[in-house]
């Protein structure tokens, strides 16, 4: 076991060796930051428009009466605007009064910049296999007395350490960034978030936890495919271009392929287990528990090849 | 001898249709220098690969100090330490860094024993640079740093001289003579450089297309007191030979202006004494003795019209 975390420790020191890894740290910080300081500059969507003096109440219904009247492109009104209406009614019938842009609304907001991770991620869990065979450095690796299920189970725990990693910091400086820029007030506000039709509430910290996790299964997956790839082909560009084009291209193909039966059956269709929680999924027969089931499948055929090919392989001249 | 510390035993590779190695047996024992050598293509790369368990073998076994590779990998490769082509090191990192991430790998490896090794390797004030600012000659020398860690009984380097200035080379040769010498370190060493191996190693085996052709032992095949071709430069070139074929009870050609024949060197004196006492002007004796590289050439020649 000790040994295991050697292995692992090793890996986190080429990673941490290399310039790539701090441009990536650096990109997280300077995203945040400017996103923090778009936020506060805007303005627009922070402190001023939001009704919290003694007629909140009123202001709202006001708000509602115009957002009706306004009349979608369908003549109708938008989901968004929709949304936006019953919620409004929630906090006027349940006595929920609206609060300022703050600290914990711009950690929730940060959340897109999970993709980025996953971006990252996938660079990371791609390189990680593939970079040994590149650089030569393989050959040196494999002839120690540690059994090559090891060394690759140490890379596998170490890219995804990088992301745990990845995740705190971007986390961290978030909320640096946001209780500077916007105070930490309003951390017993309840959240509020629709759910098909419902409108539900929750405590603002441990939702936002909630869905910084449940985003980290995108994460998760893609970065189990890149290492895969790496793995197998042994080729870097291969293995962070490949997962990087079907992550961006992954919803147009589902779109592309909607109304064939077996379209549920593919990686992109089940891994953002977000729209199960707020809104509706893509395709409409799909179950969370069916999700999970397919990406459980998907896990192990990925994590199956993986083992299968850096196991028992020889590693040849190149 | 004492027991081998490495054994092949009919080692058989084979990719796709083609038999690359085709029944190799060789031993290597404690404090020797090997030599592999053979020609680009015979399977001295695969053969090493298949030695420290990089490649599987499809048939044979290995065995390091009495563990077979095959049923026992973890066990038997504990006391090999190796560089498989060019020491490819992490070149991003310190050259400090990249032992100590081997060193990780294999418990009980000290902080000292790495300073240790650095110092037997001469890169003390190097050490913290990157290893992409090395030299390729302070690479090799950290590729063999990185061998030496767990002071292991045979270390297996794979053209550990490959594109090093003459300097280097030697620098090389010494570290593995005195390792074989000293620490009773058994050496792999291939190279198709010939004339290297010669000062290398204390025998050699000659591959070629995936067969071991014969075993040599360098000091035999060197200082054996065996035949010599002597080329004579006498005047009376007619009756020199007359005597000398009767003396020697064997033929001897006349090539231009001189005489040529083989004989042991030993009898040189003799043979000078009589040529001597027999009113015939000696102006030169030239002998030439058969080097490795006769050898070799005569090995792979005989094979190389197939």
């Amino acid at each position: 076991m000790i040994n295991f975390l050697q292995l692992v420790k090793n890996e986190q020191m080429k990673l941490f060796s290399q310039r790539s890894t701090w441009i990536m740290i650096t990109i997280i910080s300077v995203l945040t930051i400017a996103f923090g300081i778009f936020m506060k500059v805007d303005g627009s969507m922070v402190a001023g428009e939001v009704p919290a003096g003694p007629d909140w109440k009123n202001e709202l219904r006001e708000q509602n009466a115009q957002l009706t009247s306004q009349k979608g492109p369908e003549d109708g009104i938008k989901y968004s605007s929709l949304t936006d209406v019953r919620m409004n009614e929630y906090r006027i019938e349940n006595d929920i009064r609206p609060t300022t842009y703050n600290v914990w609304k711009f950690l929730h907001e940060n959340l897109n910049n999970i993709s980025i991770l996953s971006l990252f991620t996938i660079i990371v869990a791609g390189g990680v296999v593939a970079n040994e065979f590149k650089w030569g450095t393989i050959k040196l690796l494999l002839i120690r007395p540690i059994s090559r299920s090891k060394i690759l189970l140490s890379k596998f725990v170490s890219v995804f350490l990088f992301a745990g990693i990845m995740l705190v910091f971007l986390y961290g400086t978030a909320f640096l960034i946001g209780s500077i820029l916007f105070g930490m007030n309003g951390f017993s506000d309840p959240y509020l978030y629709r759910q098909g039709g419902d409108i539900q509430q929750a405590h603002v910290f441990i939702h936002t936890v909630f869905q910084y996790l449940i985003s980290m299964v995108n994460l998760v997956m893609m970065g189990t495919f890149a290492f895969m790839i790496s793995t197998v082909f042994r080729n870097t560009s291969l293995a962070i271009g490949v997962p990087i084009f079907l992550m961006m291209g992954g919803n147009s193909i589902i779109l592309f392929l909607s109304d064939k039966e077996w379209v549920k059956y593919i990686l992109f269709a089940n891994t953002d287990l977000r729209k199960f929680l707020e809104g509706s999924p893509m395709i409409q027969d799909l179950t969370i528990s069916f999700s999970i089931t397919v990406l459980i499948v998907y896990f192990f055929v990925f994590v199956s090849l993986s083992w299968y090919s850096f196991t028992k392989r020889d590693v040849a001249s190149t | 001898m004492s027991d081998p510390i490495l054994q092949l035993k009919q080692v058989k590779k084979t990719i796709g249709n083609k038999q690359i190695i085709k029944g190799l047996d060789f031993e290597v024992y404690e404090g020797e220098v090997f030599g592999f050598l053979g020609p680009n293509g015979a399977g001295k790369t695969t053969t090493i690969r298949m030695l420290v368990g990089l490649m599987s073998l499809t048939e044979g076994d290995v065995v390091i100090k009495g563990t077979s590779i095959r049923n026992n990998y973890k066990k038997a490769v504990q006391h090999v330490g190796g560089i498989v082509e060019n020491p490819e090191l992490y070149s991003f990192m310190s050259g400090w860094k990249n032992l100590l991430h081997y060193a990780r790998m294999i418990p009980g490896i000290s902080k000292e024993r790495i300073d240790e090794v650095v110092k037997l390797v001469g890169l003390e004030n190097r050490i913290k640079e990157k290893v992409g600012k090395y030299s390729l000659g302070m690479r090799q020398r950290l590729g063999i740093a990185q061998a030496l860690l767990h002071k292991p009984s045979i270390l297996i380097l794979d053209e550990p001289t490959n594109g090093l200035d003459p300097s280097g080379i030697r620098e090389i040769r010494s570290y593995i003579r005195r390792l074989a010498r000293e620490d009773g370190v058994a050496v792999i060493v291939s190279s198709h450089i010939l004339s290297e191996m010669e000062m290398m190693c204390d025998r050699i085996g000659v591959i070629k297309e995936g067969e071991l052709l014969s075993i040599q032992s360098v000091e035999s095949a060197l200082q054996q007191p065996e035949q010599r071709d002597i080329t004579l430069e006498v005047q009376q070139r007619e009756r020199a030979r007359k005597i000398l074929s009767e003396w020697l009870n064997r033929p001897v050609k006349i090539e231009k202006d001189s005489l040529a024949f083989k004989m042991d060197r030993d009898d040189v004196p003799e043979m000078i004494r009589r040529l001597v006492d027999e009113n015939i002007d000696v102006y030169s004796v030239n002998m030439y003795r058969s080097t490795l590289e006769d050898k070799f050439l005569d090995l792979i020649g005989e094979r190389a019209v197939d």
